[in-house]
């Protein structure tokens, strides 16, 4: 399909007014999630220290059951009584600090009774100096664990099966593999965003939760029409290679399934973006190697009730096997 | 953005774009006008389902009669003012007066009010954790606490059930999405049975062990679970042997094993813990 | 056969002429000849997702059942209304209106069930099955036989999920719905992920020999399409 066919004139003027309003859409959107988002939970900044107290640089847990930091000076008291380590949301039972030891570089190693997890949210309170310190991993470091575990962990395809009918229309040759996968992976992350901030700023706020279903079928609609109308205009090249893809996604239900799942979590914005991006580049990776496999299969002789969709079938059955090797797979372990 | 390449349509008439515009919009009211009727006829039904699935859960672990009373206790943080905040009031919005307790972070009594009617969802408060205090006439019947432990690949959430003396009665997976043979054998009865019957102590001095499990042990364990007729006495004969033992880990499954077992002990000490603090300013609700 | 609409938008339905077929044609052509699941491969995810036991296949097969009922009643009833050119934005609001409906509905009075193929349900907006037939069928029939063709594509899907759930439970967990049948040591893999692939590539493969043999018996000629076009 090169071209497409006659355009039904009230369509082209309907996806106009849509192109429009989405423009305007996707900027409010931007703007609001660019605005600086209150944290959530306690964030303290520490207490005002006197311009001579020791800073802390970083804390840091080392499993199974350490806590290290760094300070810009030595510390007067080095007893257990002036550490208070608790998890964050238990911050009223402390964890037994059994034993505090300086090392070089003005570092002291906290041994604690009690298994620490590197993923877990702590918190660290001293006595002398005065200051409150959150002990987590850092951001980007959770950002692609969530991206890893969308991608490879909770693939999309092999563990949730999720997005089957286009997994495996699509995956008969290679180069249309290639081609859904990206065109899949750009307008996930679209689409994602598009629904978290509707989600976030109007459906939550006013109570219509109910309408979830219906909001993001709605957009993912809109995104592919309103992509569609833009690349033609402005990139027939593109788009004739790649519009046709864009005309399946909508009946992709990853792309309705990850906003859900954003929503059921009520995750950040970050938080979101990483799991578009990983079920993204998880749906196309599982397009990409089903593709190279069923390449092969075209020279393999397979029994007769087997050929078509029944060997296609064994074939993910192989790779989800192999997909549950990742399961466990843990940045922080 | 390049909106401006976009040609106008000469074939399409502003009376055709108005009834396409109008065909859209009815649809979309007509179709939120649907929904939100739905919503209004079964959200009632759906607070009930879960309510009355969670006092079911809570009156089997603890072996309740219809007769005894639940108390749920809320534990809030008020991130502000360094406070732990406790409501407790009758399950479920049954009628009787709601308390609020306030401690320091580190455990000193910093308010305690009654309030005339629950409140539902108090602004400004991070929700932490809930149990339920089971109540026969005004005799204490038991406990039931809320766990969670990170597992293979997912969150496992449990409820752990103890005698009023902190003995464990029973212990139940509400939560977990781990894969079979990986993980989700923690909910099986053979496993999450072992830790009924042993003390609060013993639960403090647990360890996990990679043997496998005897055969007289699990299937008296099976059988209790199953409350087959002869499942306790089977089960308290073989406890005097094993409860100066170890859990037995699932095999291929030892870090969700170890990652339960963790929990429920810091489940159950944390809820000693708070308990005591707590225990003598709910007097208006025991 | 396609997975998904890779043609143009076609033009907008006109009413066939050809004789309406009878309710009992309608239903047996979902179950057997276009079953959304063996013979169209339609709408996979929910097969190989929710079919870890019979309960959960039923659970979502009835789900389907009454979105697609009532969405081919809805649309019959009101293909009047609405605008040809915005046909299919107007299919699939329909469609996520009963969707939704339907999902409060199951979360309200099957909470535990629910629990476990929740997501399933409101990804049911998404399958191709429901919005083709709503296109190629009940837009231009009249109100029963819609209302039938409807009750038997839903109708297969459901057989469709309880044959699977049936044939994963009995392998993976020695079962059928909840009550133990097969003795001996379960085969763990047809609970897994991937023996949910595998257990549809096989029922589909023996459909296929099925449909071959009973074809060689009646024709005594090899069918010259074998199998799936996929």
């Amino acid at each position: 399909m090169s071209r497409r066919g006659p355009r039904a004139p009230g369509r082209e003027g309907a996806s106009r007014a849509a192109t429009w309003l989405l423009g305007l859409g996707l900027v409010a959107a931007w703007l609001l999630s660019a605005a600086p988002v209150p944290a959530a939970g306690p964030s303290s900044p520490a207490t005002p220290v006197p311009a001579a107290a020791p800073r802390l640089l970083s804390a840091r847990v080392h499993a199974p059951n350490e806590l290290r930091l760094r300070f810009s000076a030595p510390l007067a008291r080095l007893d257990p009584e002036n550490f208070r380590l608790t998890l964050a949301l238990e911050p009223d039972i402390p964890i037994p600090l059994q034993d505090v030891r300086t090392a070089p570089g003005n570092r002291l190693i906290l041994t604690f009774g009690q298994r620490l997890q590197p993923a877990d949210h702590y918190r660290l309170e001293v006595v002398a100096p005065p200051l409150r310190r959150d002990v987590k991993p850092a951001t980007w470091a959770l950002l692609l664990t969530v991206m890893l575990a969308a991608a490879l962990i909770n693939n999309f395809v092999f563990t949730r099966y999720l997005g089957l009918c286009i997994f495996f229309g699509v995956s008969k040759r290679r180069d249309t593999a290639i081609g859904m996968g990206i065109t899949f992976t750009l307008v996930m992350i679209f689409t994602a965003m598009l629904s978290w901030a509707l989600d976030t700023f109007v459906l939550r706020p006013l109570h219509l939760g109910f309408l979830q279903i219906l909001v993001f079928i709605g957009v993912v609609a809109f995104v592919v029409q309103f992509l569609d109308t833009m690349l033609r205009k402005t990139h027939p090249g593109l788009h004739r290679r790649f519009g046709i893809y864009l005309v399946l996604i909508t009946t992709n239900c990853i792309i309705l399934a990850v906003p859900l799942l954003n929503a059921q979590s009520s995750s950040g914005p970050l938080d979101a973006l990483a799991l578009a991006a990983g079920s993204g580049v998880g749906f196309a990776f599982a397009l990409f190697l089903m593709s190279c496999a069923r390449e092969r299969m075209e020279y393999a002789r397979v029994p007769q009730p087997f050929q078509g969709l029944p060997i296609a079938f064994a074939l993910a059955g192989l790779f989800a096997l192999a997909f549950m090797g990742f399961s466990g797979l843990d940045f922080f372990r | 953005m390049t909106l401006h390449v976009i040609q106008p349509r000469p074939r399409l008439t502003g009376r055709e774009i108005g009834r396409i515009v109008l065909s859209m919009t009815m649809a979309c009211l007509v179709g939120a006008a649907v929904l939100g009727a739905v919503y209004l006829g079964t959200d009632r039904y759906r607070r009930a389902a879960t309510e009355t699935s969670e006092r079911e859960a809570i009156r089997d672990m603890l072996g309740l009669g219809a007769d005894a009373r639940l108390i749920e206790v809320r534990q809030y943080l008020a991130p502000a003012l360094r406070r732990v905040v406790y409501l407790a009031a009758p399950f479920g919005g049954a009628a009787g007066r709601a308390r609020e307790v306030i401690f320091t972070l580190d455990g000193a009594l910093a308010g305690e009010r009654s309030l005339s009617a629950p409140v539902a969802e108090p602004r400004g408060l991070l929700p932490l954790s809930r149990l339920f205090v089971a109540l026969r006439g005004r005799e204490l019947a038991g406990f039931v606490v809320e766990g969670r432990a990170q597992g293979y690949k997912s969150v496992i959430r449990f409820f752990v059930a103890m005698r009023p003396d902190f003995e464990i009665v029973d212990m139940r997976v509400i939560e977990t999405q781990d894969d079979p043979g990986l993980g989700a054998e923690v909910a099986q009865p053979w496993f999450r049975e072992q830790y009924v019957g042993r003390t609060a102590e013993e639960i403090a001095h647990l360890t996990v062990t990679r043997d496998p499990m005897p055969e007289d042990w699990k299937a008296a364990l099976i059988a209790f679970a199953r409350r087959a007729p002869d499942g306790p006495a089977r089960h308290l004969a073989l406890l005097q042997r094993e409860r100066r033992r170890p859990v037995y880990a699932v095999t291929g499954a030892t870090i969700s094993s170890r990652a339960v077992t963790d929990g429920v002990k810091n489940t159950v000490d944390h809820f000693r813990r708070r308990w005591w603090l707590l225990a003598p300013h709910l007097e208006g609700q025991l | 056969m396609s997975t998904a609409p890779q043609s143009p938008p076609t033009p907008p339905p006109t009413k066939i002429a050809s004789p309406v077929p009878s309710a009992r044609e309608l239903i047996l052509n979902g179950i057997l000849a276009e079953n959304p699941v063996f013979r169209l491969a339609l709408s996979l995810c929910p097969a190989v997702a929710v079919t870890t036991t019979v309960a959960n296949g039923l659970l979502l097969g009835v789900a389907v059942l009454c979105v697609q009922v009532l969405s081919s009643v809805t649309v019959s009833l009101a293909h009047g209304l609405i605008h040809p050119r915005v046909r299919i934005p107007v299919y699939t609001i329909i469609i996520a209106v009963w969707v939704s409906a339907i999902d409060m509905a199951l979360q309200a009075f099957t909470p535990a069930l629910y629990a476990q193929v929740g997501l399933y349900v409101k990804l049911i907006v998404a399958f191709a099955i429901i919005i083709s037939r709503l296109e190629i069928f009940a837009s231009r029939q009249p109100l029963a036989p819609s209302f039938f063709d409807g009750l038997g594509m839903g109708l297969g899907f459901l057989i469709a999920l309880v044959t699977i759930g049936a044939f994963r439970e009995l392998l993976g967990s020695g079962a059928i719905a909840g009550i133990p049948l097969a003795p001996g040591k379960p085969l763990l893999f047809f609970a897994l992920p991937a023996g949910g692939f595998f257990s549809i590539g096989l029922l589909m493969a023996f459909f296929n020999w099925v449909e071959r043999r009973a074809q060689g018996a009646r024709a005594k000629a090899p069918s010259p399409s074998g199998g799936h076009g996929v």
